[in-house]
């Protein structure tokens, strides 16, 4: 039935016989492929009563602690007292522990139940350990368990090492119960960023939106206004606001069309610039030449550093302390600098 | 890091620059790597380059000792004669491997019966002592050479690469993590590298970072890990040491290659990041058991979310949270999951490594989802857009950012240039790809006569106007005017004419009223038509009736898709393409998901506006289909862009400028009969004899002209216009 819909949207392009027909062919098959595939997916189906998805699609599977499947209503047929014994196993079951079987192997459901619960034993974190290796050592253990308790291994001897080790450790059981591990946390934190940059953005697009609304609400109150107020003839003002609100409609187009441009690229160079090849022009610079510093003082020469103290300048003066002389000072360089500024400057101006 | 980004003509043109490089600073620069599309681009390449060293040999009078090879996959290069015979190249991959592996080898040592590959174990035994003498080497050189000396070419090559001063192969040997690390990973950090045809490299970059899982192929990888686990069950019962010996290394740790990595001998793969390689493999999937068991939870949750009911978009943590919640798998062995699968493949000794390529997918697709949070997206369709009825449920992973795959590249190598005929607009390349370019250039061709005509017919003959946009797409005006045009046009232009539309549907509609409408009829009284179609050898069996219906002068029109296989790669020199006929603007299909998760990424991380790059991509796509019919200097072609869309700005500005040098005022908005009149005018000019002595000076120089300062000037002045 389904093959011959696929065929009847696909006869239009088949009435021209110059296009050639293979890939068509091929389209249809692999539609078939696909049907076939989807009924594969359909006949999972309950062990007890044998309904398959693909008979009743609204038929709900369920799985229970032991990882064997019934449907709802087996469930409910079977369970009216609300324990009893798995049809497959025997396991003894009860009818609250029943849940909608969500993959397509059972098994992993149970797998997926059982480590939930080990984990909520075993749920040391990398940081309570001193090296990486113990951690994966601690891993690799609890992977043990969860193994042992699917494939119904030992199950006895893991149960009862299960309920040592969280005799031993209720404390840090305890204690962990409300952190995350430093993975999810960081999953959470980028989902909060996430969140907040969409917010954000929808923020964004909502206040343009809203400025818009004024914008136009606005001009069209201009129109009113001037109608009211103005003396030039109607027609006219409509047709000055006709071409006031075509601009308005331009401008807000350019503007959605504007995000933000950059003129940066991601490091830093701007956009647009062009890098010459040609050669850097070279700068010919000359030797430095050393010249004698000369000083017009616009005075008579004042007599040298030597000569201070023959001309006994420096009996006038204080003489340098010892702790002053540590940092190069001498009693001379202060009096040669008094009489420097004595003597400058002593000449009249010529004009 | 030196990144350049050049469009030149001639393919090879970019091998004039290591000769003179490599002379000028031999320590420096010591390998070009060469990377191009397709095999016949390959050809090509080596050809012109083979030319080029005859020339430069006769030329100096002295031989050089270059050394020049082509690498392609095994199915090109095999000469074993039962593995080159398979038909698929994955086959040949499979069968080689099973011949070769390690372990396979080893247990011909002991059982000389064990089938084994004369050609590799020859030469594993002396290939490698005796380096491949200079020379020229194309794909068929190769396989000569191996045959003469029994030794297997592909392997041969893939060890010659590492001291060839040229290589030639496709980029999917640097860019696709998965092969890269096989091959281009030993390559010398002054290479220089060379990507060819490169308008089209972000989609190369994405496609190779990006995984599609399809519910048949979930079906298959339930199947390699049934294999898997019966495997380990057996070789437990035999050979228990094996795995001890496994998983004694996995608790020392990832160390052998990390040690590698830090000496900075490897190519960095993206795909595993330098962080993985300093930790051990988790302890929850160290041991077989468990990591097939983690595998199980893994393919069954994947299952789970593809029995959707609705179309799902979701990041990377999102994905993350939601399978720690369902089945209790962690970030960080997710991370280790391709290593892991890797390291349990060569322990179990798995000799058809082909078989379990649906599990390498998803352990891929693992290691991605859980390194990269951002810069990828996840959509999952429980059914195609075309065929809402028909459950086909896929789970695109698909990459947005095409820095990501290029960045190893750019790192590695001093010097990378990115080239192409149609780079237009320069700058968007470096925004997209992210990188800094030391310089742009953009040439004009040199001409002797303007050899193309580019004329945009915006009008039917009727003044209905022409475009192929989503409103006037079914408008019987405009397919009757195309028809006209099309008509038209193959009375006047002799030999060839390509036509291209803008998506298969589109053809197929468009064909069809023509068929109901007898315009079909009319033009095969002037030429014989030939479709392309979805299936590559019908595709190439009408490509060679094309051809021989040109060259024997009945003439014929073949009807081609922009983005399909005519479009890029195939050349219609001469007489094979003396117009080409572009029907519409070949923009993408906007609706998709992923297209559009990809243009709002651009938005918000690039600065792109949608437009510009739907516009962008929709323009390069034209000018590869127009410039299919130019491929020489004494070529000459129409190019007739049959939309008034082209006539706008922001179109005509994204074409290429040796396009646009041509596009005059008057060749901007024609109407049917305008464009055949200027179609006559231009096919008479050239149609006039040309010989060599009128390119002298022009386009052709010889050795007085080239040195001449002059000329000399007029070149550098050229080459520094951006």
């Amino acid at each position: 039935m389904r093959e011959c819909l696929a065929f009847s949207c696909q006869s239009r392009s088949f009435q021209h016989g110059f296009i050639p027909g293979a890939h068509l062919c091929k389209r249809v098959a692999d539609r078939r492929k696909n049907i076939t595939e989807k009924e594969k997916m359909d006949d999972q189906g309950c062990p007890r009563c044998k309904t398959t998805k693909y008979r009743n699609p609204s038929l709900k599977l369920m799985v229970n602690v032991c990882g064997h499947t019934l449907c709802e209503n087996c469930v409910e047929m079977l369970f009216v007292r609300g324990s009893g014994n798995c049809v497959q196993c025997d396991t003894p079951l009860r009818k609250s522990n029943f849940r909608v079987q969500l993959f397509e192997d059972a098994s992993v459901d149970k797998e997926v139940e059982i480590r939930k619960k080990v984990m909520k034993i075993y749920n040391m974190r990398e940081f309570d350990f001193s090296t990486l290796r113990d951690y994966n050592d601690y891993l690799e253990q609890v992977e043990d368990i969860v193994y042992n308790l699917t494939n119904n291994i030992d199950v006895e001897n893991t149960k009862l090492r299960m309920e040592q080790y969280q005799r031993e450790n209720k404390d840090t059981i305890q204690r962990n119960k409300a952190k995350l591990t430093r993975e999810q946390e960081e999953l959470e934190e980028l989902l909060l960023l996430e969140q907040q940059s969409n917010e954000q953005r929808r923020l964004d697009v909502l206040q343009e939106e809203q400025r818009q609304l004024q914008a136009k609400r606005k001009s069209k109150q201009a129109l009113l206004d001037e109608l009211e107020k103005s003396q030039l003839p109607a027609t006219i003002l409509l047709a000055q606001h006709k071409v006031r609100a075509a601009q308005l409609e331009t401008e807000i187009e350019q503007q959605k069309q504007n995000v933000k441009p950059t003129s940066l690229f991601s490091t830093g160079i701007q956009i647009g610039q062009t890098v010459s090849l040609q050669p850097l022009p070279k700068i010919q610079e000359v030797l430095y030449q050393y010249k004698p510093l000369q000083i017009e003082t616009y005075g008579p020469a004042a007599p040298d550093l030597e000569q201070l103290s023959r001309f006994g300048y420096l009996n006038h003066v204080r003489a340098a302390m010892p702790q002053d002389t540590a940092g190069g000072y001498s009693s001379a360089l202060a009096c040669y600098r008094a009489i420097q500024d004595a003597f400058s400057g002593l000449f009249p101006l010529k004009d | 890091m030196h990144t350049a980004l050049v469009r030149l003509w001639l393919n090879s043109d970019p091998f004039i620059m290591p000769r003179y490089v490599s002379q000028a600073f031999p320590l420096e620069v010591t390998k070009l790597i060469y990377c191009s599309r397709t095999v016949p681009e390959i050809e090509k390449v080596v050809e012109e380059l083979r030319k080029l060293m005859e020339f430069y040999v006769k030329e100096t009078g002295e031989a050089n000792n270059f050394m020049a090879l082509s690498l392609s996959s095994r199915k090109n290069l095999c000469i074993h004669p039962e593995v080159s015979s398979l038909r698929f190249g994955k086959e040949v991959d499979g069968k080689c491997h099973s011949l070769t592996a390690s372990y396979v080898r080893a247990q011909r040592h002991s059982n000389p019966n064990q089938p084994v590959c004369r050609f590799y174990e020859e030469f594993d035994a002396v290939g490698r002592q005796v380096p491949l003498p200079p020379g020229i080497y194309n794909l068929d050189d190769l396989k000569e050479f191996g045959r003469r000396k029994g030794w297997c070419p592909y392997y041969l090559a893939r060890y010659s690469i590492l001291h060839a001063n040229i290589v030639v192969y496709s980029y999917h040997y640097l860019l696709d993590p998965k092969i890269a690390d096989l091959v281009s990973k030993e390559l010398a950090k002054k290479s220089v590298v060379v990507f060819d045809e490169a308008h089209n490299i972000d989609n190369v970059c994405i496609d190779s970072m990006s995984v599609n899982i399809t519910r048949r192929m979930l079906d298959r990888c339930q199947t390699n890990v049934d294999t898997l686990q019966n495997t380990i069950q057996k070789i437990k019962e035999t050979d228990a040491a094996k795995l001890r010996e496994e998983y004694r290394r996995l608790v020392e740790g990832l160390k052998e290659a990390n040690v590698a990595r830090e000496t900075d001998i490897y190519l960095a793969n993206p795909v595993l990041p330098d962080e993985i390689l300093q930790e051990a493999v988790p302890g929850s999937i160290r041991t077989a058991e468990h990591f097939v068991g983690f595998l199980r939870r893994f393919l069954e949750y994947l299952k789970a979310r593809l029995r959707v009911q609705h179309v799902v978009q979701e990041s990377a943590p999102q994905f993350l949270k939601d399978i720690f919640d369902k089945v209790c798998i962690d970030r960080k062995p997710l991370r280790f999951c391709a290593e892991r699968l890797q390291s349990l493949l060569r322990t179990l000794e798995i000799a058809d490594i082909a078989d379990f390529s649906a599990v390498t997918l998803i352990s891929n697709f693992a290691t991605l989802v859980s390194t990269y949070s951002q810069g990828f997206t996840i959509i999952i369709e429980p059914f195609e857009d075309r065929t809402p009825t028909i459950a086909n449920p896929v789970l695109h992973f698909s990459c947005m950012d095409p820095s990501i795959a290029i960045k190893p590249v750019f790192q590695r190598f001093q010097s990378v240039v990115i080239t192409s005929g149609t780079l237009s607009p320069l700058d968007i390349y470096p925004r997209i790809l992210d990188f800094r370019p030391v310089t742009m250039a953009s040439f004009t061709m040199t001409l002797a006569r303007t050899c193309l005509c580019p004329l945009i017919v915006g009008r039917g003959n009727d003044q209905v106007a022409l475009s192929s946009k989503f409103e006037t797409r079914e408008d019987f005006a405009v397919i009757r005017n195309y028809g006209n045009l099309l008509l038209e046009m193959s009375a006047v232009v002799p030999d060839g004419i390509v036509a291209f539309f803008t998506s298969y549907v589109y053809m197929e509609n468009i064909v069809a009223s023509w068929y109901e409408q007898g315009i079909l009829e009319n033009i095969q009284r002037n030429k014989l038509i030939f479709i392309e179609t979805q299936d590559a050898a019908e595709t190439s069996m009408a490509l060679e009736k094309y051809q021989e219906a040109c060259e024997n002068g009945r003439g014929a029109i073949l009807l081609s898709v922009a983005r399909g296989k005519v479009s890029e790669g195939i050349d219609f020199v001469h007489h094979f393409g003396r117009a080409v006929i572009m029907f519409g603007v070949p923009y993408v299909y906007t609706q998709s998901r992923i297209l559009k998760a990809r243009l709002e990424y651009l938005r918000d991380q690039f600065q792109i506006r949608e437009n510009d790059f739907l516009t962008f991509d929709a323009m390069r796509h034209a000018a590869q289909c127009v410039g299919r019919a130019i491929r020489g200097k004494t070529d000459y072609g129409l190019m007739i862009f049959a939309d008034k869309r082209y006539a706008r700005a922001d179109k005509r500005g994204k074409l290429p400028r040796w396009i646009q040098e041509h596009i005059s005022d008057g060749s901007l908005n024609l109407t049917v009969d305008e464009a055949v009149q200027l179609s006559k005018h231009f096919l008479r000019q050239m149609a006039q004899p040309f010989r060599q002595e009128d390119q002298l000076g022009l386009s052709l120089l010889t050795l007085e002209q080239l040195q001449s300062e002059e000329m000399l000037q007029k070149i550098s002045q050229i080459a520094h216009q951006t």
